[in-house]
């Protein structure tokens, strides 16, 4: 008699050669594809972009109103904090509901009948949800920075963040690299979670929730827990003006560390529960 | 061939599948039969690596379902008839699934067809019936074109047109060769579809037979009326019957045919009023066969408490 013992069954999956993993994340791309709540989720980022960038336009005409001391005290016009935060919840939806959309529907047990060897199967879902959020990223970091500096025209800072274009380039690709680490994060927490809903309230919380208890911490730690938060990471990858600790290589760091915790969390819960 | 060896899961302290052993062989429809929370499903899951067994083993041609590579080309399946994402279309559903394992849309478009929803296949799986749903199920099962095919309660909920389409699939499946393993709680779904049967209660094997001795054990007693019943029941123990009385003056005879009955009371000259014989159903026969078992539970959940 063979005895299987859960130890064994937790060896990892048989290599995945080449062609089984990008075939599985042919797949994982299809399905992405194939749903309207993509589009809907990328209809929101575009619309959340729009509004970010009307309400940077309304600010540029205050300050056009203003008088010359009041323009200097002006908060930059900075896409990141009007337009960013909403892109990356919504783009890393799209990064949860590669997984968890299948635990809603059932659709799990096909994919995993499919897929069997979990490991490969996640890590061709992380492929999908990673590239979603860079390329989701990018775009509409670059839309909503280009629709900024046509805004600001040749208006000087503290209201314009960048003296000239090419200071944007960091803020473009930071602003990106923190959607891509959203959509990664997302996907590795839906795979423990299982439910979009809960998936995107503490992706919420991590966002939103956290930085606000992090207020009654001591200064020291709030601005240590701040510059790890995954929002913040996108002025420090940018190697921008900013309040928080690490630099640009530091943040890509925490942005590491985020994604695979996130990832390897995901993994080590598909492949210890029962599924389908 | 699907091999299962001491299989046994665990949930906290229930067994759902206790010790269960059993091979199915290629070339015959297997049908797993139990009733409601036998741990028929489960085992099935296991089987196809989607739960995993506190111990034992399940293997398909030697190797655990996890071990294969692009599984749709040899082990096809269908679980349950909510598994498809509702917002996408039968062809996307199908597709989806197929790209992962190499497979071109010419095959998909095929297998909708085989199963009758090629009119349907641009339509959102959300408003399928549950009969269509079921056929998608058994098109995303025959992708790979798979020689085992695994059912889990596949005429669960299905109109009769729904039913009767699933057992000429699952014969022309078995007349292709294939290998085929359906579940059940139903036997007489059984006598209609398959030739070997394994009926397992409280996650054990009950029994292994083939659906021809099932049958063989249906027939069951014959009930005779007499005015002379007391002198019958003595004739009728002499040849080595045993009698009971129905409670109703007529007598129970089992061991003995009825024309056997006739000539014996005829020899004796006791009239006869009624001479019926009674057949189990093969639901009859099933419950003779898993009664224990439940009953066993009855009394291990009750003692548990």
């Amino acid at each position: 008699m063979t005895t299987t013992t859960i130890v064994d069954d937790t060896a990892a999956p048989t290599a995945p050669r080449p062609p089984a993993f990008r075939d599985a994340v042919a797949a994982e791309w299809m399905k992405l594809r194939t749903v309207r709540t993509t589009y809907a989720l990328l209809a929101g980022a575009a619309a959340a972009t729009l509004l970010g960038l009307t309400v940077l336009a309304l600010l540029v005409q205050d300050y056009d109103r203003a008088a010359p001391a009041e323009r200097a005290a002006f908060e930059a016009a900075d896409p990141t904090v009007a337009v960013m935060p909403f892109v990356g919840f919504l783009i890393g939806s799209i990064g949860a509901m590669v997984i968890t959309s299948e635990y809603t529907t059932g659709s799990i047990g096909p994919g995993l009948l499919a897929v069997p060897q979990r490991g490969l199967l996640l890590g061709a879902k992380a492929t999908v949800a990673a590239t979603v959020g860079a390329i989701g990223g990018l775009l509409f970091a670059l839309l909503s920075c280009v629709g900024t500096i046509v805004l600001l025209g040749d208006r000087p800072a503290p209201l314009n963040p960048w003296p000239t274009w090419t200071d944007a380039v960091p803020t473009v690709v930071g602003a990106a690299l923190v959607v891509l680490t959203t959509s990664a994060v997302a996907l590795g927490l839906g795979a423990v979670l299982r439910s979009t809903a809960a998936t995107l309230v503490t992706l919420g919380g991590l966002g939103l929730v956290v930085p606000m208890f992090a207020h009654a911490l001591p200064t020291t730690l709030h601005l240590l827990l701040a510059s790890i938060l995954i929002p913040n990471l996108a002025p420090q990858l940018a190697g921008a003006d900013h309040p928080y600790l690490l630099s640009p290589v530091g943040a890509a760091a925490a942005a590491v560390v985020w994604v695979v915790a996130a990832l390897a969390a995901g993994a080590f819960a598909l492949d210890r529960r029962d599924a389908g | 061939m699907i091999s299962v060896r001491e299989l046994t899961k665990r949930y906290g302290p229930t067994a759902a599948v206790d010790r269960l052993s059993f091979d199915v062989r290629p070339g015959v429809v297997t049908g797993f039969l139990g009733p409601n929370g036998a741990g028929k499903s489960t085992t099935l899951r296991i089987i196809l690596g989607l739960h995993r067994p506190t111990s034992g083993e399940a293997l398909i041609g030697g190797r655990r379902y996890e071990r294969i590579r692009r599984p749709l080309h040899e082990v096809g399946a269908v679980l349950d008839a909510d598994t498809a994402h509702p917002g996408r279309t039968a062809f996307h559903h199908l597709a989806c699934l197929a790209r992962s394992n190499g497979i071109g849309g010419s095959r998909v478009a095929a297998v909708l067809e085989r199963v009758g929803l090629a009119d349907v296949a641009h339509k959102r799986v959300g408003g399928f019936s549950l009969g269509m749903r079921q056929r998608l199920g058994i098109a995303a099962a025959l992708l790979g074109d798979p020689a085992v095919v695994l059912l889990d309660e596949p005429v669960n909920g299905l109109d009769a047109a729904g039913i009767r389409w699933i057992r000429s699939t699952l014969r022309s499946l078995a007349a292709e060769g294939r290998t085929v393993l359906l579940s059940s709680h139903l036997m007489s779904e059984m006598a209609l579809t398959v030739d070997h049967v394994l009926i397992i209660g409280r996650g054990r094997l009950l029994a292994e037979t083939s659906m021809e001795q099932v049958r063989a054990r249906s027939g069951r007693d014959v009930l005779v009326r007499s005015p002379r019943a007391a002198d019958l029941a003595v004739v009728l123990t002499g040849l080595g019957a045993s009698v009971t009385a129905d409670g109703d003056g007529g007598l129970v005879a089992v061991g003995v045919d009825a024309p056997t009955i006739g000539d014996a009371a005829a020899a004796a000259s006791i009239p006869l009023h009624g001479l019926t014989p009674r057949s189990a159903t093969l639901e009859e026969v099933y419950l003779e066969m898993t009664g224990d078992a439940a009953e066993y539970r009855a009394v291990a959940e009750r003692t548990t408490r």
